[in-house]
C-alpha cells in the first residue's frame, strides 16, 4: 500500500458511514505528503469533515495549505459549475446564472450534474499541469478524495458517464471520457474502502468491493479501522478459571502490596473477559473479511483516539498508514497478525492501542 | 471492551447495573413511544439508528400500539434486523415469535422505494393517466426521481404523511438515511418547489415550450442566445428532455406545493418527535449537535438523544505505581494482573472521555432527554437483540 501512496495520482477513499473514511483520507494525505509528494485532500459532501481534522474552522472551494506539501479543499458544486463554464468559454453564461441565482437550482435540478461537477473538479486537480506564474493553484502528485459512502460511490464516480449518455457529443461527453480514463486506470487510480470489525460494515464492505469491481473501478485495498488490540493473547484462556477463583491473582496482588480484594479482582477479570469477547468476535469478522476479499490487500488499524478527531488523530493515523509495506497483507494470508505499536512508543499504558486516550486523562 | 452493562444484558450481572445509565425517573423514550404519532430517528451513519428505530417500534407494539417502522436506508439493514427477506413499498406485518398475536398492538415494517413513491405522487397529482405517463416516461424525470438528493428524503416524508393520514397506525417510526442529507427533507419541499416552479429555468428552455406572455418576449430573445450556449455545453438531447419534463409537469405544481406544506406542518406538530441517535465518538456527537441545532432552527419537536455503545468501567481501588512495577516484575500472575489493571485504566479513561463529550453536547442543547445504551456484546440483528436493546432504551 505504500506503493500506492507513492505511485497513485488519485486515491478514492470510500466506506460505510461511521467507519472513519474522512480520517483515513486525511491520514493518507498526511502520510503521502510526509513521503515527499504534493498532495491535495478533497471532500465532496459538504460536511466540512476535513476542516476539524486539519485544525481549521471551515474549508471552502479554494485549495488551502494545511501542511507541508499538503492542501485541502471542500469541493462545491456551484463553484465547480462556474469554473466549468468559464473553462469552456461560457463565462458570460456563468455570470448570467449567478445573476439569476440559478446556480443552485441547476446543480440541484439536473440529476447527477452536481456529482459530475464534483468528480470533474477532482479530475481537474488530479491531472492539472503546473502553470508557473499563472496565479492558478499548482499541480499535485496525488489527490486523495474523501468520496461518498459505499452505497453511493459507484453512481457518484460514474456520474459523468451517466450524464454523458444524454450528451453524446460536446464538452460533457469529452470530459466524461477523460474522467473515465483516469478512474479506470489502475496505474493512476486506487480505490480504498474503510471498514470496522463489525458485522454490517464487513458485509457492506464486501458488497462495496464487488460493486466497484463490477463497475470496472480499480479497488486497491481495505483499511480495517478501530481493531481492538489483543493485549492478553493466549493468556485470555485463563480468564474463565480466574473468574471462578481469583486466588492466583490475589496471591500476586498480596505479594506486590496491591490492595485489591476479591471483588476488585473479579471486576478486573470480568472487564478483561468482556474485552476478550470483542477481540474474538472481531477476529472472526476480520477473517471473514479477508476471505471475502480474495487476495486484495488489507491493513488493520488499532482503535485510535475513539474518533476524537483533530490533527493529532490524523497524525497517528498517518503513522500507521505509512508503516512498511509488509504490514499491508494480502487478504489470503491468515489473520491474527498483531498490530504494531506506534513506532518508538514504549510498551507502557500509553501504547496500549486500544486506549490511546489514556494520554488525554489529565485534560 | 464490553462493559458492565453488556454483562448485565447477558444476565451475568445484576439487573441494577444498567440503572445508572438512565438519568431521571424514566426513559424519555417511553413517553414518546406511548403518545407520539410519528417518531423520526436521525443521526450519522453507523450509530445504530436503524436498530434503535426498530427497537422503539417493537417496544411500542408490545405496549399495545399499532406500529409501523419505515426505513429509507438503501442497505437492507432493517430487513436484517427484523429478520425479513424482503420489504416492499407497502407495510408488511413482522411475523415473529413474541409479538402480540391478539392484543391491540402490532408491528409492521416497510422499506421505502423512493422511486416508486415519487411515481405514486406523480400518479396522484397528474390531471389524467396521459399526463402521468408522459412524466413517468421522461428520462429527466427518471433520473430526477432516483438521484436527486433531499428529494428522496422528502418523498420518504410524503410516504410517512400518507401512512399517517391513512389512520392505520397509532405510531410510525421512521429511520432516515445515514448521510449528511438525512435532514435535507427539511429543505426539500422548498427545493422541490423551486425546481418545479422554475420559471427562470423555463426561460432557458423556452424553445421547448411556448412562452405566450408579451412581457416575456424581450427576455426570450436574450435567452435564445443563452439557450444556444446551454445546448452546446450539455448537448441538445438533455435539454429537450428537461423541456419536455417541464411541459409535462405543467399544472401539477400547486398540488405539490400544497402537499409539501401539509407534510412540513405534520413534522412540526407536537405529536411528532425527532430522536437524534449517536455514539459517544467525536464525529457522531458533532453530527448529533448539528442535527439538534438544525431541528431547533426549524422548530421541529426534538424528543430525545440516544447515545449507543457507551463504555463503562466499574470502580477498582487505585494501585500505586510502585505496586504495579512489583506486579509486572513478579511472575506470570503478576504480569497478567498488571495488564488487567492497565486494560481497566484504559477503559476508565475511555468511559470518562465519552461522558465528557456527551456532557459537552448536552450543554449546547438545553432540556434534551438523553438515553445512554451500553456497548452490547453482539450486533443487533434479530428480534431478541432488538428486545435487549429496548430494555436499555426504555429502562
Amino acid at each position: 500500500m505504500l506503493e500506492v501512496l507513492d505511485r497513485a495520482r488519485l486515491l478514492v477513499v470510500t466506506g460505510k458511514g461511521g467507519t472513519g473514511k474522512t480520517t483515513v483520507a486525511a491520514g493518507l494525505g498526511v502520510a503521502a505528503a510526509g513521503r515527499g509528494r504534493r498532495v491535495l485532500v478533497a471532500e465532496v459532501e459538504g460536511r466540512q469533515g476535513l476542516a476539524g481534522l486539519f485544525g481549521r474552522g471551515e474549508l471552502d472551494y479554494r485549495e488551502v495549505r494545511v501542511g507541508e506539501r499538503l492542501n485541502a479543499l471542500a469541493v462545491d458544486p456551484d463553484e465547480s459549475l462556474r469554473e466549468y463554464l468559464a473553462r469552456y468559454g461560457f463565462a458570460p453564461l456563468a455570470r448570467l446564472l449567478s445573476w439569476a441565482n440559478l446556480n443552485r437550482f441547476i446543480t440541484a435540478a439536473a440529476p447527477g450534474l452536481g456529482d459530475v461537477l464534483l468528480v470533474g473538479k477532482v479530475w481537474e486537480a488530479a491531472t492539472r499541469q503546473a502553470r508557473p506564474g499563472s496565479g492558478a493553484p499548482g499541480a499535485y502528485d496525488l489527490v486523495v478524495l474523501d468520496a461518498p459512502p459505499t452505497g453511493r460511490v459507484v453512481p457518484f464516480l460514474r456520474a459523468p458517464e451517466t450524464v454523458a449518455e444524454l450528451a453524446r457529443v460536446g464538452p460533457i461527453r469529452h470530459q466524461a471520457d477523460r474522467v473515465r480514463d483516469l478512474l479506470d486506470d489502475p496505474e493512476r487510480t486506487a480505490v480504498l474502502l474503510t471498514c470496522l470489525p463489525e458485522e454490517l460494515p464487513v458485509t457492506e464492505t464486501l458488497e462495496g468491493v464487488a460493486a466497484l469491481q463490477q463497475a470496472g473501478l480499480p479497488v486497491a485495498g481495505v483499511v480495517a479501522n478501530r481493531v481492538t488490540g489483543d493485549r492478553l493473547g493466549g493468556r485470555a484462556g485463563r480468564l474463565a478459571a480466574l473468574a471462578r477463583d481469583p486466588a492466583p491473582l490475589a496471591a500476586a496482588a498480596a505479594a506486590a502490596g496491591a490492595e485489591l480484594d476479591r471483588a476488585a479482582l473479579g471486576t478486573l477479570v470480568e472487564e478483561a473477559r468482556d474485552r476478550q469477547r470483542v477481540v474474538t468476535r472481531e477476529r472472526r469478522l476480520l477473517k471473514e473479511l479477508r476471505a471475502g476479499l480474495d487476495g486484495l490487500p488489507m491493513i488493520e488499524l488499532p482503535f485510535l483516539a475513539g474518533g476524537v478527531g483533530g490533527p493529532e488523530e490524523v497524525r497517528v493515523m498517518a503513522g500507521h498508514l505509512a508503516t512498511p509495506a509488509g504490514l499491508w497483507t494480502a487478504a489470503s494470508t491468515p489473520s491474527g497478525r498483531r498490530l504494531p505499536s506506534r513506532s518508538g512508543a514504549p510498551a507502557s499504558r500509553g501504547s496500549d492501542d486500544a486506549h490511546p486516550e489514556a494520554g488525554e486523562a489529565g485534560g | 471492551m464490553t462493559t458492565r452493562g453488556a454483562a448485565a444484558a447477558k444476565g451475568t450481572r445484576g439487573a441494577g447495573a444498567s440503572a445508572a445509565l438512565v438519568p431521571g425517573p424514566g426513559s424519555p423514550l417511553a413517553g414518546l413511544a406511548r403518545s407520539a404519532r410519528i417518531i423520526v430517528c436521525c443521526g450519522s451513519g453507523g450509530v445504530g439508528k436503524t436498530s434503535t428505530a426498530a427497537a422503539v417500534a417493537l417496544w411500542a407494539a408490545q405496549a399495545g400500539r399499532r406500529t409501523c417502522v419505515l426505513t429509507i436506508d438503501p442497505a437492507r439493514r432493517l430487513a436484517q434486523a427484523l429478520g425479513l427477506d424482503l420489504l416492499s413499498n407497502a407495510p408488511r406485518p413482522v411475523r415473529a415469535k413474541g409479538l402480540p398475536a391478539r392484543g391491540p398492538g402490532s408491528l409492521d415494517a416497510m422499506m421505502l422505494d423512493m422511486r416508486r413513491t415519487f411515481d405514486e405522487v406523480i400518479e396522484r397529482y397528474a390531471r389524467d393517466a396521459d399526463q402521468a405517463d408522459r412524466i413517468l416516461a421522461n428520462r429527466f424525470y427518471q433520473r430526477l426521481s432516483s438521484t436527486l438528493a433531499g428529494t428522496q428524503e422528502y418523498m420518504a416524508m410524503e410516504k410517512l404523511y400518507e401512512l399517517h393520514e391513512s389512520q392505520r397506525y397509532d405510531l410510525l417510526v421512521v429511520d432516515t438515511p445515514p448521510t449528511r442529507s438525512a435532514l435535507d427533507f427539511l429543505d426539500a419541499p422548498e427545493n422541490l418547489n423551486e425546481l418545479l416552479d422554475a420559471r427562470a429555468f423555463r426561460l432557458l428552455i423556452a424553445p421547448a415550450q411556448r412562452i405566450g406572455r408579451g412581457y416575456l418576449r424581450g427576455l426570450n430573445l436574450a435567452t435564445t442566445a443563452m439557450t444556444k450556449m446551454v445546448r452546446r455545453v450539455t448537448g441538445s438531447e438533455l435539454l429537450a428532455e428537461v423541456g419536455e419534463f417541464f411541459a409535462a409537469f405543467e399544472g401539477m405544481y400547486d398540488g405539490f406545493k400544497a402537499r409539501a406544506g401539509l407534510v412540513y406542518d405534520q413534522l412540526k406538530h407536537p405529536s411528532t418527535a425527532f430522536v437524534v441517535v449517536a455514539t459517544p465518538e467525536g464525529a457522531a456527537l458533532r453530527e448529533a449537535a448539528y442535527f439538534a441545532s438544525r431541528l431547533a432552527a426549524d422548530r421541529m419537536p426534538l424528543g430525545a438523544l440516544v447515545v449507543n455503545r457507551i463504555h463503562q468501567a466499574r470502580p477498582v481501588p487505585e494501585v500505586p505505581a510502585a505496586a504495579r512495577r512489583r506486579l509486572a516484575a513478579d511472575g506470570a500472575d503478576g504480569r497478567l494482573l498488571a495488564d488487567l489493571l492497565e486494560l481497566h485504566d484504559g477503559l476508565e479513561t475511555l468511559a470518562a472521555a465519552e461522558q465528557r463529550r456527551v456532557r459537552d453536547l448536552l450543554a449546547t442543547v438545553p432540556n434534551l432527554g438523553v438515553v445512554q445504551v451500553p456497548l452490547l456484546p453482539d450486533d443487533v440483528h434479530d428480534l431478541a437483540g432488538l428486545r435487549r436493546l429496548g430494555e436499555y432504551l426504555f429502562a
